[in-house]
């Protein structure tokens, strides 16, 4: 049979308003209609951009776990919210460096863990710091507690933590970051000495209430806490890997903060919907393109100063980082020690260096390729070193790789230039450390081989002189420099946007501390 | 289904009359002239686009529609509407591709399968329905974190998750005409399987693939743009209307302009190779639209 | 009809294992493991070793399969070696928001496309019915991602009328939170049915026991609602069968663009991050998914339509 149906006369002009309408009502002025926030019922929204994947800090994978454990658990020292980095005591009553391998320390006498586990005691911190170190728990985390070799037990609440040499990133990382925070050791060997996605015993102000898998999780004030209370009942922490889609639902008011993309800068900058504001943290990341110094196509020194001199970092921060961001020197951001206030290779390209550069090389018809993570910023980055590559005559082909991929570039050795990000801990040795000889192949992915680099990398975390500490991470970073084998790009930022109903506590570099978050 | 017996000869008059017998119909008129400029534009991009689609000028980024950028700019300052018709050639570049060589494929294995020894049937359709039962963007995932993404990549991809769609509809005709009269003739005068397959067959069933094929491209050009959005789709810098979209929705509150360049065409050229998919369908017959 | 069922349920099983095996064999093929994707730099040597081992990677391919599917006729999944929990409840925890989104989009567009296609079969060549129509295709052409895309920034960032984000809480709350979703994915559905049952109604009400409905005076509505629309109806299930397949991929994009969890997101994470176990298991649930659902179409047709047992 023969039906007539689809000679309909109307379609086109159907689709036609159609299209007109949603074409339309996409342009609309931002905060058009926008909503009153919805949420006036006590609790904090806070986006983080994973989701929970244990309850356990020996095998916490990072910053999104760390923001749930530093809530529900007590560290002896935390770090302290503000522009500066410091710590301030949490656990500890009493911390005192005794020499300069020996830390003495007291804790509070109010601080218990629920489950009926009792007070907190130096028995738990001296199980919380060994089982770390420990090769039976397998931490990802040991290399955070560098040189600890026992804590000493001795009083109830008081002990020593003993260290096989001087380490300055206890005071940085050690103590007051993942690896610090103090477990039940009563409760953690009754559950088989590991922790779930489900905690065993806590003692922070907050308890965590629930958690539902890629949903959000849930803490809830802790009623046994005795310190100063927290501000907020309850706190969800929403998993969005997207800063577009947080963003879009931050303006929606289904978020109370969260970080931006350096792309939004310019708009928050010019208001914030719902009467929220705006805070532009520097951060500790550092981006960087690298070259594979075993790759046969970059043996030559003066081909790779070439491409150092050729890469417009300004180019890149204002179309790829939406001028939200300041170029990098190095390794190590402002603020920390071993900062470098100058590059070797200036940010602005130098196309007639970098032209004469490659004319002494005597390398003709270069093609490289260059390796990046399929997200927008570094798309946009590699096209801008692709474009200005091209100008001194070198073609770059850009492999667009999925995280997968990407993150296993270590074992690559076809690899040859690579756009790359590292996240970072506020201590330098931190930084330096994936960029050793012994990591070649690993995480370095240069294949940097460099015996001073190698040495001062070891002798600066042992060094307690800050100044001289300061110049060895300074000297480290030049030697990555010469080599050719890095042309340092940017920190990047933290913007972060929050409702007006939120004092938010950040840290330096912009990560939430949430148990200092207050109410406007 | 007897009535698609063919005379072997479809001559060229016989394909104006199908393309008169589509613009006839208001809605199939429609669908040529958006097909029409949609590859018109794709062959001759490189005349029509007012800029180098890949040429930046990062101080003239993200602007609006103007007279110099006629959609405004993007974050790299490349004017969008040259990437926007460049997009169109990299779109059909994969589309066209991918369906045919589905189509071949389809067709081969569908024949066989509709022709061959019942064992062989049988394997051919558990592997068609293997494929199939993946969901497309999961097989994509593995596929471009196997060999990287490129544009042979998507090709590949689409072309792979295409092929049971027309293996199954060529093989049901095949079996349908297999017992027709006409073949069962040509059987008995003692024709080689070669003769019966390729001679009397298969120009009966490439007009019904033809048309899912038109049907198709929206599809394929849609997923083309679901992979780029998702970062597996075509390398950089190389403009897709599915970049331009992941591009554009990073930037949205910024300028909505790419978001509509690259969402429009796609729309456009769905709704443009669905109208002239489905009026085909009916010139050519109308039966067939209970196949799929 | 016994025997056809369990030969399609074969089949079934059969594709499934068959999808499992390629899918193991692909993405180990694929470079990258889990360990340091998941723990980045300090992911150390010996602790990848460590934990590859526990997960079993450092065995012959063979010996992995077969490890892999007896545990699979225990009804184990195998475990997650970061958060040490069971893949079964990792999978299952996230389906339902799936099933959720792909039900809520089935059913509404289900609806509107039955009763689009029931009224414009029964007026026939109006007005009415070529509306209908011109929406229908056009409906079809709308790619589920763009359509998320586009009504994520028109409905919840302009207009602020639906949430952005997330499933909700509670019935009210979560059928709040999924009329957007399952408005990108359902959209085209409309389209497809709408057509469907108008052309087999219209076939239908052709048809001599409807003719002779009419000649007893029952009145039309009761005519097309109930005695047309039981046959017409048919060919809509198999169409749905076939279709969740396809859902499930539109669901992915939905999930991404809405931050919605869900199998789609969690392939697409898991993938990514080489979490083989959980790879595994999300592929092995949303192939079955799809197998048993075209399954059981099959079966369905085959009960309604006896011709559709000879297998073509």
């Amino acid at each position: 049979m023969r039906l007539e149906w689809k000679k309909a006369s109307v379609g086109r002009r159907n689709f036609l308003r159609g299209a007109t309408a949603l074409g339309a009502a996409s342009m609309l002025p931002m905060g058009w209609a926008s909503r009153a926030m919805a949420q006036e019922d006590g609790v904090l929204r806070i986006r983080s951009y994973g989701d929970l994947s244990t309850m356990d800090p020996a095998h916490s994978v990072g910053v999104v776990d760390e923001n749930i454990h530093a809530s529900v658990y007590n560290k002896l020292i935390q770090y302290k919210p503000g522009t500066e980095w410091g710590w301030q005591m949490d656990a500890a009553a009493m911390i005192e460096q005794a020499d300069a391998t020996h830390i003495n320390f007291a804790l509070r006498d109010d601080i218990g863990f629920t489950n009926g586990h009792g007070a907190m005691t130096a028995e738990d911190v001296k199980f919380s710091f060994e089982r770390i170190i420990a090769d039976a728990t397998e931490s990802p985390n040991k290399p955070d507690m560098g040189p600890l070799s026992h804590v000493e037990v001795t009083g109830e609440r008081e002990g020593t933590i003993v260290l096989n040499d001087p380490f300055a990133p206890l005071w940085t990382i050690a103590l007051p970051y993942i690896t610090g925070n103090i477990v039940s050791k009563a409760a953690t060997e009754a559950a088989g000495g590991r922790i779930g996605t489900d905690p065993v015993a806590e003692s922070g102000p907050y308890l965590r209430a629930s958690w539902a898998a890629k949903e959000k999780t849930v803490l809830k004030r802790n009623p046994d806490w005795k310190g100063d209370a927290p501000v907020w009942d309850t706190i969800e922490i929403l998993p969005i890997d997207d800063e577009n889609t947080a963003e879009i639902a931050f303006d929606a008011g289904e978020l109370d903060l969260t970080r931006v993309s350096l792309g939004s800068v310019e708009r928050y900058r010019g208001g914030v919907p719902n009467g929220g504001a705006l805070i532009e943290n520097p951060s500790l990341y550092y981006v960087w393109l690298g070259m594979n110094l075993d790759h046969p196509k970059l043996q030559n020194i003066k081909l790779r100063q070439a491409i150092q001199h050729a890469i417009d970092v300004p180019s890149i921060l204002q179309a790829a980082y939406f001028s939200a961001a300041a170029p990098s020197t190095g390794i190590i951001a402002p603020g920390l020690i071993g900062h470098r206030p100058s590059e070797l290779v200036a940010p602005a390209a130098d196309f007639a260096k970098a032209a004469e550069l490659l004319a002494e090389s005597g390398e003709t018809n270069v093609s490289l390729t260059l390796d990046v993570l399929n997200k927008t910023e570094f798309t946009t980055t590699a096209q801008i070193i692709q474009a200005t590559l091209a100008q001194i005559g070198i073609t770059v082909e850009i492999n667009l790789l999925e995280s997968g991929a990407f993150w296993s570039s270590g074992e690559n050795e076809n690899l040859q230039l690579v756009l790359n990000r590292f996240s970072m801990a506020p201590d330098p040795s931190y930084a330096t450390a994936w960029f050793t000889t012994e990591q070649a192949g690993i995480w370095n992915w240069e294949r940097f081989r460099n015996e001073e680099f190698d040495m001062l990398h070891k002798a600066a975390s042992a060094e307690s002189d800050n100044a001289k500490r300061d110049e060895m991470y300074r000297r480290a970073q030049d030697l990555m420099e010469e080599s050719g084998a890095y042309r340092f790009i940017t920190h990047e930022a933290t913007p972060v946007v929050h409702s007006s109903r939120v004092a938010p506590a950040l840290r330096p570099d912009g990560l939430p501390l949430l148990r200092y978050f207050g109410k406007a | 289904m007897t009535d698609i017996i063919a005379d072997t000869s479809k001559s060229r008059s016989e394909l104006a009359i199908i393309i008169a017998g589509v613009a006839r119909d208001p809605l199939g008129l429609i669908g040529l002239i958006i097909v029409g400029s949609i590859v018109f534009s794709a062959i001759f991009a490189s005349w029509i686009v007012p800029y180098d689609p890949i040429a930046m000028n990062i101080p003239d980024r993200m602007q609006g529609p103007s007279g110099t950028h006629l959609l405004g700019t993007d974050q790299l300052g490349r004017d969008t509407f040259s990437r926007v018709i460049a997009g169109g050639q990299v779109a059909l570049k994969v589309a066209l591709p991918a369906i045919f060589g589905a189509m071949t494929i389809g067709l081969t294995l569908g024949m066989i399968a509709g022709y061959g020894p019942k064992w062989l049937d049988n394997f051919l359709m558990l592997l068609f329905d293997t494929i199939r039962s993946f969901p497309t963007v999961m097989f994509a995932l593995a596929v471009v974190a196997l060999v990287g993404t490129s544009l042979q990549t998507v090709v590949f991809v689409v072309m792979a998750t295409s092929i049971p769609t027309y293996g199954r509809v060529a093989r049901t005709q095949t079996l349908t005409l297999r017992n027709s009269e006409f073949i069962l003739a040509e059987r008995a005068m003692g024709a080689s399987m070669a003769r019966i397959l390729g001679v009397h067959m298969l120009p009966n069933i490439i007009g019904v693939l033809a048309v899912l094929a038109a049907m198709d491209i929206p599809t394929v050009i849609a997923l083309e743009a679901g992979l780029s959005f998702l970062g597996l789709g075509v390398k950089p810098p190389t403009p897709s209307w599915g970049v331009l979209l992941k591009d554009g929705y990073a930037l949205i509150r910024q300028t909505p302009w790419l978001v509509v360049g690259g969402g429009l065409p796609i729309i456009l050229a769905t709704l443009g190779f669905t109208f002239l998919g489905e009026i085909l369908r009916d010139v050519v017959d109308p039966k067939l639209r209970k196949n799929r | 009809m016994i025997q056809f069922a369990f030969k399609r349920f074969a089949l079934a099983a059969l594709i499934l294992v068959v999808a499992v095996t390629v899918m193991f064999l692909m993405i180990r093929a694929v470079p990258g493991d889990p360990v340091s994707i998941m723990l980045g730099p300090r992911a150390t040597p010996e602790l990848k070793a460590r934990l590859i081992a526990e997960m079993g990677l450092d065995q012959s391919l063979p010996k992995q399969l077969f490890i892999y599917f007896s545990g699979l006729l225990r009804g184990d999944l195998g475990v997650d070696v970061f958060s040490g929990r069971d893949v079964t409840t990792i999978v299952f925890e996230q389906l339902p928001h799936t099933l959720k989104l792909i039900f809520s989009a089935i059913l509404w567009s289900a609806l509107l496309g039955i009763g689009l296609g029931c009224y414009a079969a029964a007026h026939p060549n109006t007005w009415i019915d070529r509306a209908a129509a011109a929406i229908s295709v056009s409906f079809i052409a709308a790619p589920a991602f763009v359509v998320a895309l586009l009504s994520l920034l028109v409905f919840a960032v302009y207009l602020q009328w639906f949430p952005a984000i997330g499933v909700g809480e509670g019935f009210w709350d979560t059928a709040w939170h999924l009329v957007l979703p399952s408005l990108a994915i359902g959209l085209s559905w409309v389209g497809y049915i709408a057509r469907l049952v108008r052309a087999s109604m219209l076939e239908v009400l052709g048809e001599n026991h409807i003719r002779t409905a009419r000649a007893f005076g029952l009145s039309e509505r009761r005519i097309v609602g109930i005695y047309a629309l039981r046959i017409a109806i048919l060919p809509v299930v198999t169409v749905i069968g076939v279709g969740m397949g396809f859902l499930l991929s539109s669901a992915v994009f939905t999930e991404i663009v809405f931050a919605r969890p869900g199998l789609g997101k969690l392939v697409i994470d898991s993938i990514t991050s080489r979490n083989y176990p959980i790879v595994m298991g999300a592929v092995l649930v949303s192939t079955a998914l799809f197998v048993i659902s075209t399954a059981v179409a099959d079966l369905i047709n085959a009960i309604l339509d006896p011709r559709a047992r000879s297998g073509t």
